[in-house]
């Protein structure tokens, strides 16, 4: 459950079997851990449940991009706030997986796979400060 | 030379032989006319004509007749002759057209009689099913329905691919303009993403369906990936078919397949974790006590997810196309697309062959 980005703790996640595709799990201790703070502070983030295929695919991907992302998997309890708070965050609706970069709302799995495809994730990946090169 | 307008038949029985039975009356009114010589060449060079000519011979002919009059006078009774055995084609070629109508006739009421057939036994496939229970029924019969709707839909789907698939052969063998090419172009991929909607609705209906691949070949089967091919293995097969490429079209085709190589293994992988999931979640408490419908019931939720693959794995097939696209030119864009479309034709055909070919007995 390592919050920092260390390489020797993305390593561990990596070992671990990575059974979120194998970004930084970051989970909601509590309330009060502001769903905003996190979005700013992470060049990427994702937020889907606990479990979530399409969010393991996601995952998967930017890994394979050499991002680092930080997962935030939510439990089903706190599914219907967690979307709230994010809709306000966004200025907008957000269905999970939710992929935010630099600070802003990305999309979901169908923008990530088209833009991969096309090439583009990666100039928006390099300006929202997730890799470097 | 004008003809009385009182010689002319009526054209509703003559069709398009007029100007021979015409001239076989006019060369009655010219044996009235009191210069016989000039009238008789001039029934010459026309009967001459006429008999060169196809059967739908028009009237200007018949006018550019009088500007040659220097042919040699052939005996009358030839000409009669001549006259006869036009009128016997004419009323050969009368009859012939007219079994030919009756014979459209019959195909027509014939496929009215057809499409009536397929209205009965769509409207009929949603009361397929013997159960008693109505509610049983209903959902059963709704996914028949879209089944039957999708095979139908589909087999119209394929005629309409073959039918592209020669256009093209015959297009780019004929050396048209880029323009009519694009046309052609722009109508193969919208088929293709046809195709994907026509696919997705259908898995709403029964997801399990699209990914058996069951209206499919075997041989097409084989190849499944996720309900479909796999993008990253038919750019491998069709891009060879498109040379010659430039170098920055080679990188972006190459860039191209790596990227849908790593979509494919992290959809993969997904349905990999998604398996685990369902697996898990079924033997989730202690087996062996025979009650376990919130476990088959939570599994099913979780099952859902595998319409979002199938969309997802389509989703990546069309956006391979329409980046694919992109990168050809408009010519090497047909190219690529008759490539694909006979790579399928030819794993139809590996099906059919293998259906029919005799086996060792076991």
């Amino acid at each position: 459950m390592a919050v920092a980005g260390g390489v020797r703790s993305r390593l561990h996640n990596f070992l671990e079997g990575a059974d979120n595709g194998g970004g930084r799990r970051l989970v909601i201790t509590d309330s009060k851990t502001s769903l905003a703070k996190l979005v700013v502070e992470n060049a990427v983030i994702v937020f889907g449940r606990r479990g979530c295929c399409m969010c393991h695919v996601v995952n998967r991907l930017l890994l394979g991009h050499g991002v680092n992302p930080a997962v935030c998997e939510v439990d089903e309890e706190k599914e219907e706030a967690v979307l709230n708070e994010l809709s306000i965050v966004n200025g907008g609706g957000i269905q999970f997986p939710a992929v935010f970069m630099g600070g802003k709302l990305f999309g979901g799995l169908d923008r990530v796979m088209s833009t991969h495809i096309t090439g583009e994730l990666v100039p928006i990946l390099k300006e929202a400060g997730a890799l470097w090169l | 030379m004008d003809f009385p307008s009182t010689q002319f038949v009526s054209s509703q029985t003559m069709a398009t032989y007029e100007p021979i039975h015409q001239i076989g009356m006019w060369g009655e009114n010219f044996k009235s006319i009191s210069n016989p010589n000039i009238s008789a060449s001039v029934i010459v060079d026309v009967v001459n004509k006429l008999e060169n000519e196809s059967e739908t011979t028009s009237h200007e002919m018949l006018a550019s007749s009088s500007k040659h009059d220097q042919e040699a006078s052939k005996p009358f009774d030839k000409i009669q002759r001549r006259l006869a055995q036009n009128r016997e084609a004419a009323r050969k070629s009368r009859l012939r057209k007219k079994a030919y109508v009756q014979q459209l006739e019959n195909s027509r009421l014939k496929l009215i009689q057809l499409e009536q057939e397929l209205e009965r036994s769509r409207q009929q496939g949603l009361y397929v099913g013997g159960g008693l229970d109505t509610g049983h029924l209903g959902i059963s019969g709704a996914v028949n329905s879209g089944i039957a709707a999708f095979e139908l839909g589909y087999e119209r789907w394929m005629e309409e691919r073959n039918k592209q698939i020669c256009e093209l052969r015959s297009a780019l063998n004929a050396q048209i303009s880029d323009i009519e090419l694009r046309i052609l172009v722009e109508s193969g991929m919208s088929h293709y993403f046809e195709l994907f909607r026509m696919k997705s609705s259908v898995a709403k209906a029964d997801v399990f369906y699209v990914m058996s691949g069951k209206w499919k070949t075997s041989a097409e089967r084989f190849f499944s990936w996720i309900g479909g091919f796999r993008p990253s293995e038919l750019l491998k097969v069709l891009v060879p078919q498109i040379d010659p490429l430039t170098d920055q079209q080679i990188l972006d085709v190459c860039n191209l397949k790596q990227s849908c190589q790593q979509a494919e293994d992290a959809l993969s992988q997904g349905m990999e974790k998604l398996r685990e999931t369902v697996s898990a979640t079924l033997a989730s408490d202690q087996m062996g006590q025979g009650i376990y419908v919130p476990q088959v019931a939570m599994a099913m939720e979780k099952l859902e997810a595998l319409v979002r693959f199938v969309n997802q794995a389509d989703h990546l097939r069309q956006q391979t196309l329409q980046q694919m696209s992109y990168i050809l030119t408009t010519r090497q864009a047909a190219r690529g697309l008759l490539a694909l479309g006979e790579y399928i034709q030819r794993l139809q055909a590996l099906s059919t062959l293998w259906a029919n070919h005799p086996r060792k007995p076991a």
